[in-house]
């Protein structure tokens, strides 16, 4: 069994009278279990040159699980965004340099991880993929 | 204003026959991003449901982080869009995290697979005036 682990750590000191420190690791597992997740994309990036919608991960490619989602805007143009899709649903936009981290179910041959790039002049996200199969 | 810094690192030495060695960080500017504690409420949607992000209560950008403390894997917490068509948007496991960015002008909640299991969360943005305080009740 794999041994994935994922740390993320958010702090800051100027936000509240209460300085922030936060940092917690899980590792990651298949759904419902302790069983390490076994199989991985690698880290990759697709480049963007049009704000059409992509399908970054497709719901039907996958099976209903508790897979791991890694996603980074690589631009450094404050104003430039990736709107994220989910389901159907708009997670949220993901700015210049930014990152995210979830887990995904593929509970659907709808399910799908989309993508739009908020302008036409070449926009770069970094992907990976923790499977659960 | 203050800045957040988030990072994010992901290791493993066996899931490849090479090492994984994946580290990121984001410097975020916020207004605010208070660390709650909460109990989940409702085991499906419902209006009720523990509110996470309250409409437009950041402007231009916000991320959500979210964890779910429960210590079974399989009490999940269900975080889903309560503005459009309720769909979801993350499910959780006990004792993971995500970090998402969330649309600023959308309200999102979350149930779980039991009444009483705890989340861990925040908000990290620039505050819009268009929106009161979190309902964390």
């Amino acid at each position: 069994m794999a041994t994935t682990t994922a740390t993320i750590t958010l702090s800051s000191g100027d936000l509240t009278g209460d300085a922030l420190s936060l940092s917690t690791t899980s590792t990651l597992t298949k759904a419902g279990t302790v069983t390490g997740l076994t199989q991985f994309t690698g880290v990759g990036r697709k480049t963007r040159a049009t704000t059409a919608q992509l399908t970054l991960f497709d719901g039907d490619a996958y099976a209903n699980g508790s897979h791991k989602v890694y996603l980074r805007n690589t631009s450094t143009v404050a104003t430039e965004f990736f709107t994220i899709e989910i389901n159907s649903e708009q997670m949220g936009k993901l700015y210049a340099g930014d990152w995210a981290f979830f887990p995904w179910e593929a509970n659907a041959d709808t399910n799908d991880i989309k993508i739009a790039a908020s302008v036409s002049t070449a926009m770069t996200i970094e992907y990976a993929l923790f499977i659960d199969e | 204003m203050g800045t957040v810094r988030a990072s994010l690192s992901i290791s493993s030495s066996d899931v490849m026959t090479t090492d994984i060695n994946l580290s990121v960080g984001a410097g975020l500017s916020a207004d605010s991003g208070i660390l709650s504690r909460a109990k989940v409420v409702k085991t499906a949607v419902d209006a009720n449901a523990l509110e996470v992000y309250t409409v437009n209560d950041k402007s231009e950008s916000a991320y959500l982080y979210l964890k779910n403390l429960e210590t079974e894997k399989e009490n999940y917490v269900y975080i889903y869009n309560d503005t459009d068509s309720d769909g979801l948007v993350a499910k959780i496991g006990g004792l993971e995290f995500c970090f998402i960015p969330v649309a600023v002008d959308k309200g999102y909640r979350v149930y779980g697979t039991r009444v009483d299991s705890m989340v861990e969360f925040a908000v990290f943005g620039l505050d819009s005036s268009a929106a009161g305080p979190f309902n964390q009740s």
